[in-house]
């Protein structure tokens, strides 16, 4: 094979044996291309060199140690990752759990404030009523005290029953605050008291009139 | 059987094996079957401590980071494609241990002669190259970046193939023997100038 200098690069790149057998042959008549041959060669050879071991006696028992703990802890790094994953999943759940719960728990609240709310805004409409009332019963008891008329009478058994039944009542309304229902009732029996307390003072009227 | 094709040699310490081989060995690592990684030990250890030690310029790194590609292997054997032989899959994944602690330690090669370590006695292939000569070599390829200095190290000092690198570092067969040329030629500049 006829080459020149210029395909040395070549051959050198293309490295197979016979490229390198070659260039050993142009090498031999080109004095420049044999300089650049024995450089490329000596790299090579004192690369070699560089291939370096050691007796190292304690490399091979410090590596089955660490691989022993690492065999003894994948077990555990296992169990670890399952039980973080679930402690996340409980956490987690915990939280939006807690988080609805609250939710919840503020709307009941805020259910609960707004009903006491209205609660105590009846109790105050009731005691203003039943202050009124009892202005009423204190003028007119008087007059039931003093009369013996078969209608004072019958105003009189009519009121104590009212009172049995107001006491009653509010009874069951103590022990059921928010119950509508004993509201209405306690209503209408003090509105009926309030109107038979005033026909008490108005029969009394119609008498002092007569 | 496994055992007895890697202690009688049947498993070869380098180039391609049968996949099935492979997947074998690997299945045994992540088995963490200490024997299997003995006899790994035993046929690869000495090249694996070379290059790290030509990477990491000291005994003790080297044999650390051995050890931290045995963990290593231990670990992600049960990933192993088969894509490339086992043994070039643990190289890759030695040069990338080695690649992690020059990156963490950000120095060079240390230039004592390795003989200078205490209590260590090295071996050499070829005993007869002056010492002078291998100074400056080492001197040249740690100025090389990473990936030429390992080029240049696993094919001139470690006797691999361009495809066994080419696998290694995740580059093709010629990509690797281009490397290798270009690099050699600018060592043979500075290896001129460095002689005369």
């Amino acid at each position: 094979m006829n080459i020149d200098c210029s395909n040395l690069d070549d051959l050198l790149f293309d490295a197979s044996p016979l490229a390198m057998r070659t260039a050993e042959a142009h090498a031999a008549e080109c004095p420049a291309c044999a300089a650049k041959l024995e450089e490329w060669n000596d790299i090579s050879n004192t690369a070699q060199s560089l291939h370096t071991t050691w007796q190292s006696d304690l490399l091979w028992p410090r590596i089955e140690r660490a691989l022993r703990e690492e065999k003894r802890r994948s077990p555990m790094r296992g169990f670890s990752r399952i039980a973080a994953a679930a402690l996340l999943t409980v956490g987690l759940g915990g939280t939006v759990w807690f988080a609805v719960r609250e939710q919840v728990h503020d709307a009941n609240f805020d259910k609960k404030i707004i009903t006491m709310s209205a609660l105590d805004e009846v109790e105050k409409a009731e005691k203003v009523h039943v202050d009124a009332i009892a202005k009423l019963e204190k003028l007119a008891d008087a007059k039931l005290e003093d009369s013996e008329t078969p209608l004072m009478v019958s105003y009189k058994e009519k009121l104590m029953l009212l009172d049995d039944a107001i006491a009653d009542c509010q009874a069951n309304i103590d022990r059921n605050r928010q119950n509508a229902h004993l509201r209405e009732q306690l209503q209408a029996m003090y509105s009926e008291k309030q109107q038979t307390l005033r026909d008490v003072l108005r029969e009394d009227t119609n008498v002092s009139n007569q | 059987m496994l055992q007895a094709a890697i202690s009688t040699g049947t498993i070869p310490m380098t180039g391609p094996v049968t996949s099935t081989e492979d997947r074998r060995l690997a299945a045994a690592c992540a088995a963490g079957d200490t024997k299997i990684f003995e006899e790994l030990y035993r046929r690869f250890g000495d090249r694996m401590k070379s290059i790290a030690w030509n990477h990491l310029g000291n005994a003790a790194d080297a044999e650390d980071a051995v050890q931290e590609t045995f963990l290593k292997i231990h670990r992600a054997a049960s990933t192993y494609s088969g894509e490339a032989s086992f043994s070039t899959w643990a190289y890759r994944i030695l040069v990338n241990t080695c690649y992690d602690v020059l990156r963490k330690r950000r120095r060079r090669i240390d230039e004592a002669p390795l003989e200078d370590e205490e209590g260590i006695v090295v071996e050499r292939s070829a005993p007869n190259v002056d010492d002078t000569k291998r100074m400056t070599l080492r001197k040249l390829l740690d100025e090389l970046p990473e990936q030429r200095r390992t080029v240049f190290s696993l094919f001139e000092i470690e006797g691999l193939s361009h495809a066994e690198i080419g696998e290694i570092l995740g580059i093709s067969e010629g990509n690797s023997k281009w490397i290798l040329f270009s690099t050699k030629k600018e060592l043979q500049e500075k290896w001129n100038r460095t002689r005369s």
